[in-house]
């Protein structure tokens, strides 16, 4: 255990005066983490996963608009902005706005809607009740609601606002016939009966139709009841912070393989390696200081990248990092990611004959790695051949496991299988490398 | 030869019970054969040593001769083909783990970690050999005064010049104080100062009991500090003795270089 202590203080100096390790263990995975989280939540604003800002030009200011407005906002699906730069904004100047991609999509209420909705219910309510003796009327102009979306919007959110906006104006014509309704039945109903039984009918007979209820609305016959698929009482939204934060938290831990396997090689080639073999120690004793050492700045690294995730991000404008209920699972999970990380790291040391090679292929595996293993898009995004073949990466397994507790409410015995493929795979890689290792130095360094 | 003095004070674990084996010599080398994988030639072919206790035994030999081979056979690092290697009185094959306890080795490269300070870097090695405490930071202290960088005890490595990274690589393989000390080529590209307070300290150590095995192309420097010298070509001794025995033997010679010119040839060995 001393000479194992030895090496991991040993190592541990050598990371910290490594400015190019640390800049690939700490810096590259925090930069990623804010920058593709902060990029990915813009995405997530045009593919409608987050309220958008819109603009809304209400050209008439009466009761139509107002009420799509309102309608709007509770559907949450947007943020509703009418003034720019302090202004009350213009048609024209909104659909600028739009065109310089400020905003994702501007809504024009015309002048004049409300009075030809209002008309238009009245004609529509009249000509029904009158049946076939009631002439059809002056033609009513049609008002319409115009809607300009930036083309980068996607098709999925176009239709969630058109739909909504639909669906408003469903409502809005839903009441006003029924006010119309309300107020023209009980004359026409007077109207049929005088007609019917002649001067024994009094004037008003019926003042109102009782029971006529006007908000439809708030009591529906159907709904649709929105669940999330959660293994308990914990849910959330997978939002890019989600998913982001503990994707490129394992990305960075795998990246330990460049300055772990360049360090290995150095110590072969200047012979440190050599003289070290030479002393009273296993070569196993210097490979677990080694390993325990990166585990120890790895765990670091994870630490910064979750504060990130926690702090900083929420400070940009993005949602905050939420952890899950089990702690104890997440920092297992960690723990068994840098295991696997550190195993190739030594693995790729052992078989690389020379720095160039290790810094070469040590990040363009990762990197595929990375991509299989859902880091870069989620996998169930990939077509299927590629979902199969990403099963095989150590860094879906982590991401996966990180999932389980982050997003889907899962424990400790949810990752149980993920954390033992991590640890099966750390074996893997150090049997092989040990293997190759002895058969290479029995033939001489 | 008597018991030398670094035998009777053990500092480490390196000092465990060997009352038997260091009445007999430092090492013995005997009909050692290595072929290496895919080799039709053999690296070593029946390479025969003896070397007493407290003697500077020199290996010299133009390049490929087997120099390397043979220190990394004796210092553990390679398994031989055949033959056995016995360090105080110790079956170097068959225990190596034992073996390690005893040796030092100061390979030709600078065996130390650059961005560590040689302070650093010694006390590293020296806890991988079981030093603690304080007799590790005495032992570091002696090591760094004998080669002369006490003052640049907290400079990193690759900071320092060819003939103080030298020193530094001599410090960290007798910090241990080693019964035999392997020293690949341990003067090769510094300038004559360096050398020289090697050299010097080199022939302290030998007045301590230390065993040294050395390796260089530097002839004067064999002739200067080797008690007997042997040289080594197409893995096995074509001559061996004093240095002052082998100049003299007939038909004479001016110095280490001329006999050596004159058993191996002037054929460049690539």
């Amino acid at each position: 255990m001393y000479k194992t202590g030895a090496t991991i203080i040993k190592e541990l100096l050598l990371v910290l005066r490594d400015r190019a390790g640390m800049l690939v263990l700490f810096l590259m995975p925090a930069l990623l983490v804010l920058v593709i989280t902060l990029v990915q939540e813009n995405v997530m604003k045009t593919m409608g996963e987050k309220s958008t800002r819109i603009l809304l030009v209400d050209k008439e200011q009466q009761s139509i608009g107002q009420t799509v407005e309102k309608r709007l906002l509770e559907s949450g699906l947007v943020e509703i902005v009418k003034k720019l730069n302090g202004k009350k904004v213009e048609e024209k100047e909104a659909v600028e706005a739009v065109i310089d991609g400020d905003f994702q999509l501007c809504i024009i209420i015309p002048k004049g809607i409300t009075k030809s909705v209002k008309a238009k219910a009245r004609q529509v309510v009249m000509k029904s009740l009158s049946v076939d003796d009631t002439p059809a009327g002056k033609e009513i102009q049609r008002h319409d609601i115009a809607v300009y979306f930036d083309p980068t919007v996607l098709g999925g959110f176009r239709s969630a606002i058109l739909n909504s906006l639909k669906l408003v104006i469903v409502g809005i014509e839903i009441d006003e016939k029924m006010k119309v309704l309300s107020e023209l039945l009980p004359e026409h109903i007077n109207k049929t009966i005088k007609k019917e039984m002649g001067s024994f009918v009094p004037d008003n007979l019926i003042k109102d139709i009782p029971g006529i209820q006007l908000d439809f609305k708030s009591d529906p016959l159907l709904k649709v009841k929105e669940n999330k698929a959660s293994r308990d009482a914990f849910e959330k939204t997978p939002t890019s912070v989600q998913q982001n934060v503990p994707a490129w938290a394992l990305f960075g831990i795998f990246f330990i393989v460049v300055p772990m396997a360049g360090g290995l090689i150095k110590e072969r080639h200047d012979q440190t390696l050599l003289r070290l073999l030479t002393m009273p120690v296993s070569y196993i004793t210097l490979i677990t200081g080694k390993v325990i050492a990166y585990v120890f700045v790895c765990l670091i690294q994870f630490g910064l990248i979750l504060l990130i995730g926690k702090f900083l991000l929420p400070l940009l404008g993005s949602p905050m990092l939420e952890m899950g209920s089990d702690p104890i699972a997440v920092i297992i999970i960690a723990i068994s990611a840098i295991l696997a990380a550190a195993g190739y790291g030594i693995l790729l040391g052992t078989v690389a004959r020379t720095y160039e090679q290790a810094s070469m292929f040590g990040p363009i595996s990762i990197v595929i790695a990375a991509a299989l293993g859902g880091i870069m898009v989620p996998v169930y995004a990939m077509p299927i051949i590629m979902q199969e073949i990403s099963v095989l990466s150590p860094l879906a397994w982590g991401l996966d496991a990180f999932l389980d507790i982050f997003v889907r409410g899962g424990n400790i015995t949810t990752v149980l299988p993920e954390v033992f493929m991590l640890i099966f795979f750390f074996i893997i890689t150090m049997l092989t490398s040990w293997v190759y290792f002895f058969r290479r130095t029995r033939n001489g360094f | 030869m008597g018991q030398p003095e670094s035998l009777k004070m053990p500092i480490t674990e390196t000092e465990e019970k060997y009352d038997e084996s260091i009445k007999e010599k430092a090492l013995i080398v005997k009909d050692l054969i290595k072929i290496y994988k895919g080799s039709s030639d053999p690296a070593l072919s029946g390479l025969d040593i003896s070397v007493n206790h407290g003697e500077i035994f020199g290996l010299l030999g133009p390049n490929g001769a087997g120099k390397t081979t043979a220190i990394s056979i004796m210092s553990t690092l390679l398994r031989p083909t055949s033959g056995s290697v016995i360090i105080c009185g110790i079956d170097a094959v068959k225990q190596p783990n034992r073996i390690k306890k005893l040796i030092g080795l100061v390979p030709q490269d600078i065996a130390l970690y650059a961005n560590l300070t040689v302070r650093e870097n010694l006390r590293y090695f020296g806890r991988i050999c079981g030093l603690k405490g304080q007799v590790l930071k005495d032992r570091i202290a002696e090591c760094l005064e004998m080669v002369g960088l006490e003052k640049k005890a907290d400079q990193l490595i690759f900071k320092f010049s060819g003939g103080m990274k030298r020193r530094a690589n001599l410090a960290a393989g007798i910090l241990h104080k080693p019964r035999i000390l392997f020293l690949d080529e341990p003067t090769v590209g510094i300038d004559a100062q360096s050398r020289n307070m090697i050299l010097e300290k080199l022939s302290m150590l030998k007045e301590t009991g230390t065993t040294m095995i050395y390796t260089t192309h530097y002839m004067s420097e064999a002739e200067q500090l080797c008690t007997s010298v042997a040289i080594i070509d197409e893995g096995h001794i074509i001559t061996e003795g004093s240095p002052q025995q082998l100049i003299n033997r007939p038909p004479g010679h001016t110095g280490l270089k001329d006999l050596f010119l004159a058993l191996t040839g002037k054929r460049l060995r690539d």
